[in-house]
């Protein structure tokens, strides 16, 4: 394991950020702190990194114990939401500067960054100052600063968050390519739980300082271990005694199946290739409770022949998954 | 452009043409006279002590104000204004009451060139605050941070990354004291008892010319500090760029 956190505790007054939080985080892969904003998520990955201290509890890095080493001997590289970038030195200096303090030989520090700009495709970039560059370009050589000092881990808190859209999307492709090719281990936070899917190994998802499930992203998103999983990771809705996602409910224009649910559409929205439905539920089956929320591909609700106030049943998929709807929401 | 010529130019141009009245010998004659020598560097020697002082010191106190937390900073935050605040010749008396004949705390500087450097140091401590306050105010924490997971230590993280933010502000304010400096009258006039060859500020010298009506004498040294002025803004300017280009 190369990063164990054990027990770790921090308050800020009365607001407990981590409540005895206890992870292991394996050698060589990326993973992701998912959760919430003020879910506690930042707050470990800075105790991690030694720039907050835990209350209690301990951190070891590749088997060092590191609870009392200060964030200059811990051998992290650590990415900011905001760049971090030291203003008044090029890009190349920047890359540089972990390198120089550390007394590199000038040829030495010199191969490794170019290698580096390489690596990120800065390099006709070197001499610019930080504020030529776009937000994207910036996160890429705060990376490559991070990474020339060769950490031990690499932790990266919401790295894409200040980005747009596009760049975001563009950047995590990016960055799980050259985790393949780096294979540092790498734990980013990110409170989109899409980034997360998409690039991650494994996930820690986080909530209210504490941790509600560690699994890979199909573990997550199959077998969610509670509400709070499920509901964050994608959306979800609740067919009588059951909660489960919008497109695992089968709609039906006749009754017949065991089980089903008989309800009239209140909504019909069709966006891209998929369309949307509220089906609200006849009153004897479930008085007052919330429309349901269906999801259905555009070729098979036009094959059923939906409109606007048909009469629908609702069944769960086969195979669907599915957690108990907590009472009384 | 208007109000500047109205403002600025126009009276600096004012005091070139009268400093020419008397033609050059009469100019050269005027400025390498012992007393007004002696008077003019007096002036920029403790103007140049005194802002070197402050680099230090300004800078050191705004750290201060900024990073630290304690009991009645906010008064002390206030307090730094007062030199700005209070009509130089009030400045003059509070420290001549202080630090003159009748001293209650038995420094007797009155009449001394160490009169004219307090009085110096009194006036001008606000500028390097005050300038450099708000830019480490607004120094990004995430900056530092990042530079110490890199490996820096506290020293070279300040000499590295906070200082080149800052050197832009300190010189600012650097020139603003040096300025202010050559040019002080009303706080040192009491306390430096004006003793021709050894505390006559180069302000006393031009009034003592006007009020003698030689203006052109006066006009004559109050170029010469004008080109001292100057040539000290556009070093100071030189350095900063170096430093802040360095990193």
């Amino acid at each position: 394991m190369s990063i164990e956190v054990t027990n770790v505790t921090k308050k800020y007054g009365d607001f407990h950020a981590l409540d005895d939080v206890s992870v292991s985080l394996p050698t060589g892969q990326l993973t992701a702190l998912l959760g919430p904003s003020g879910g506690g998520k930042s707050t470990l990955l800075r105790i991690i990194a030694g720039l907050d201290t835990a209350d209690s509890g301990t951190v070891a890095i590749e088997g060092t114990n590191a609870t009392k080493l200060p964030p200059q001997k811990r051998n992290v590289g650590f990415v900011f939401q905001h760049y971090a970038v030291f203003k008044h030195m090029t890009v190349a200096k920047n890359v540089a500067f972990g390198l120089e303090i550390r007394k590199t030989p000038k040829a030495e520090v010199k191969r490794r960054v170019g290698e580096l700009l390489e690596l990120v495709h800065l390099s006709q970039f070197a001499d610019r100052l930080p504020s030529q560059l776009s937000g994207g370009q910036r996160q890429r050589m705060a990376l490559a600063r991070a990474l020339a000092v060769e950490p031990t881990v690499l932790l990266l808190d919401e790295p894409f968050g200040a980005l747009d859209a596009k760049v975001r999307k563009e950047l995590r492709e990016w960055l799980r390519r050259l985790h393949d090719e780096v294979h540092v281990t790498t734990v980013f936070v990110t409170h989109d739980q899409e980034e997360a899917m998409e690039v991650a190994d494994e996930i820690v998802v986080i909530n209210q300082g504490r941790v509600e499930q560690v699994g890979s992203p199909d573990e997550l998103y199959d077998e969610p271990a509670n509400d709070f999983v499920m509901g964050f990771l994608g959306e979800v809705t609740r067919l009588g005694p059951v909660r489960l996602r919008p497109h695992d409910v089968d709609v039906s224009v006749e009754p017949g199946r065991a089980g089903s649910f008989p309800g009239r559409i209140t909504r019909l929205l069709r966006v891209g290739f998929e369309v949307r439905l509220q089906v609200e539920l006849d009153p004897e089956v479930a008085s007052g409770a919330e429309p349901v929320s269906v999801v259905l591909p555009r070729s098979h609700a036009r094959g059923l022949d939906l409109e606007l106030g048909s009469r629908v049943w609702l069944t769960a998929a086969v195979g669907a998954v599915t957690v108990p709807a907590m009472v009384a929401v | 452009m208007t109000w500047f010529s109205l403002l600025v130019l126009i009276p600096l141009t004012a005091i070139v043409a009268t400093s020419a009245e008397r033609g050059w010998s009469g100019y050269v004659d005027t400025i390498t006279n012992d007393q007004t020598m002696a008077a003019i560097q007096l002036t920029v020697g403790q103007a140049a002590l005194v802002t070197g002082v402050n680099i230090v010191m300004g800078t050191l106190i705004a750290w201060v104000l900024v990073r630290d937390r304690f009991f009645g900073k906010r008064i002390l935050d206030v307090v730094i204004d007062i030199p700005f605040a209070l009509p130089t010749i009030v400045a003059g008396l509070v420290l001549l009451g202080l630090y003159g004949n009748n001293s209650p705390i038995g420094l007797d500087w009155a009449y001394t060139d160490r009169a004219v450097m307090l009085a110096l140091a009194f006036v001008t401590l606000p500028f390097i605050v005050r300038t450099v306050q708000p830019v480490l105010e607004e120094l990004d924490h995430d900056v530092e941070e990042a530079a110490a997971s890199l490996g820096a230590s506290r020293l070279t993280i300040f000499r590295r990354i906070i200082l080149p933010s800052l050197v832009p502000a300190i010189t600012a304010g650097a020139a603003l004291s040096f300025a202010r400096a050559i040019a002080e009258y009303g706080s040192l006039v009491l306390l430096s008892g004006n003793k021709p060859f050894s505390t006559e500020v180069v302000s006393v010298r031009v009034l003592s010319f006007i009020e003698n009506g030689s203006t052109a004498s006066a006009a004559a040294v109050a170029s010469l500090m004008l080109a001292v002025a100057l040539v000290v803004i556009v070093v100071l300017d030189v350095i900063q760029r170096r430093v802040s280009r360095r990193g």
